[in-house]
């Protein structure tokens, strides 16, 4: 490898590390897996993560389980939710910050069966809680409800 | 936008039409809360939307007007089963108040540290946000200063108790999320608190 190669091979590091983090920039949790059985698994930034109490989840994550997989967790705002068997639901949205007026919560349940209880945000602000599926929306105003997503 | 209301003739049509028709693959159907009470959804397809208010009701998701039609505890159980099974245990707030015009925690506050440190224990993968709140007397942005201040005071009493937990957060909503809700500039010891949420 010639000195050149290896310079332009740095630098390339270094830019794709400089775009990481800006992708997970300002990105801390934004709670928590508390329960789980058989096969449950987070999808965070490309890697699947077993889904095990303490697991913390951010913005984007993709939750998904097997034939014998279930999982359950809370949010910072305490909304909890749980997915039965053969699921996959997409956090597309959350936003918690009352002191700035920023608040939103936006889920995708893309198959399987989950249960949704609401928390803060649905308390401060109905209109940003919006449970998501291929073809219907369900807007939230403050509730427990349970969602089956068929194929 | 046709808005369908759930009325007492709908109730009993509709499980009718569904057994008639083709039963919809997606659907969601409103739980009582724990306290009783039921909130409401509101449900969007591609050309309408309907309401559900009622415990037991459930609406179409994969048609372009939503359809209402009840499920019974049975078709619940055989469906959410697994999802109602993985329920975390509910989130639990514990709320601190100070004495007035000082730092120091009420004597009732202070002698809740300890369920604090029991209920966090007690649970799996535990997380703990403090929150310090205000009223809103005075500048927003100071006030979110102000909440963070007490916050922080909670989370050195927490940890000077024993507290030992990776998962703790803690943030201040300023005058933003209200507990006694009041117009701007009003004084009220109510709002002046720290929720510790255990989840």
């Amino acid at each position: 490898m010639t000195l050149t190669t290896a310079v332009r091979c740095l630098l390339l590091a270094c830019a794709i590390a400089l775009l990481a983090g800006a992708a997970s920039a300002d990105d801390g949790p934004i709670g928590y897996i508390k329960t789980h059985a058989g096969a449950a698994f987070v999808v965070s930034g490309g890697k699947a993560l077993e889904a095990v109490p303490g697991l913390a989840l951010r913005q984007g994550d993709v939750l998904r389980t097997g034939d014998d997989g279930r999982l359950g967790l809370t949010l910072l705002d305490n909304t909890v939710m749980s997915v039965g068997p053969n699921a996959e639901l997409v956090i597309d949205e959350y936003l918690f910050e009352p002191g700035n007026d920023k608040l939103g919560l936006g889920v995708r349940l893309l198959r399987g069966t989950m249960q949704f209880i609401s928390g803060v945000i649905a308390k401060l602000r109905p209109d940003a809680v919006k449970v998501r599926t291929a073809s219907g929306t369900i807007g939230v105003r403050g509730t427990r409800f349970l969602v089956t997503a068929g194929n | 936008m046709r808005f369908a209301r759930t009325s007492r003739s709908v109730l009993f049509a509709l499980p009718v039409l569904v057994l008639t028709a083709c039963a919809p693959k997606s659907w969601v159907v409103l739980l009582p809360d724990e306290d009783g009470t039921t909130g409401r959804i509101i449900v969007s397809g591609a050309e309408g939307q309907a309401e559900v208010a009622e415990a037991g009701v459930a609406a179409s998701l994969d048609r372009p007007s939503p359809e209402t039609f009840t499920v019974t505890p049975y078709r619940i159980e055989q469906t959410f089963g697994a999802a109602l099974k993985a329920q975390p245990a509910k989130p639990i707030v514990f709320t601190l108040y100070f004495e007035v015009g000082d730092a120091r925690l009420t004597a009732e506050s202070e002698a809740l540290l300890p369920s604090v440190l029991a209920e966090a224990a007690s649970r799996q993968g535990a997380d703990i946000s403090i929150v310090g709140h205000t009223d809103t007397t005075g500048d927003a942005v100071d006030n979110e200063a102000l909440g963070m201040l007490r916050a922080t005071f909670v989370r050195d009493s927490l940890v000077a108790a024993g507290l030992r937990l990776e998962r703790i957060s803690t943030e201040s909503h300023g005058e933003g999320n209200l507990l006694v809700p009041t117009p701007d500039d009003t004084p009220e010891p109510y709002n002046r608190r720290v929720e510790v949420v255990v989840r």
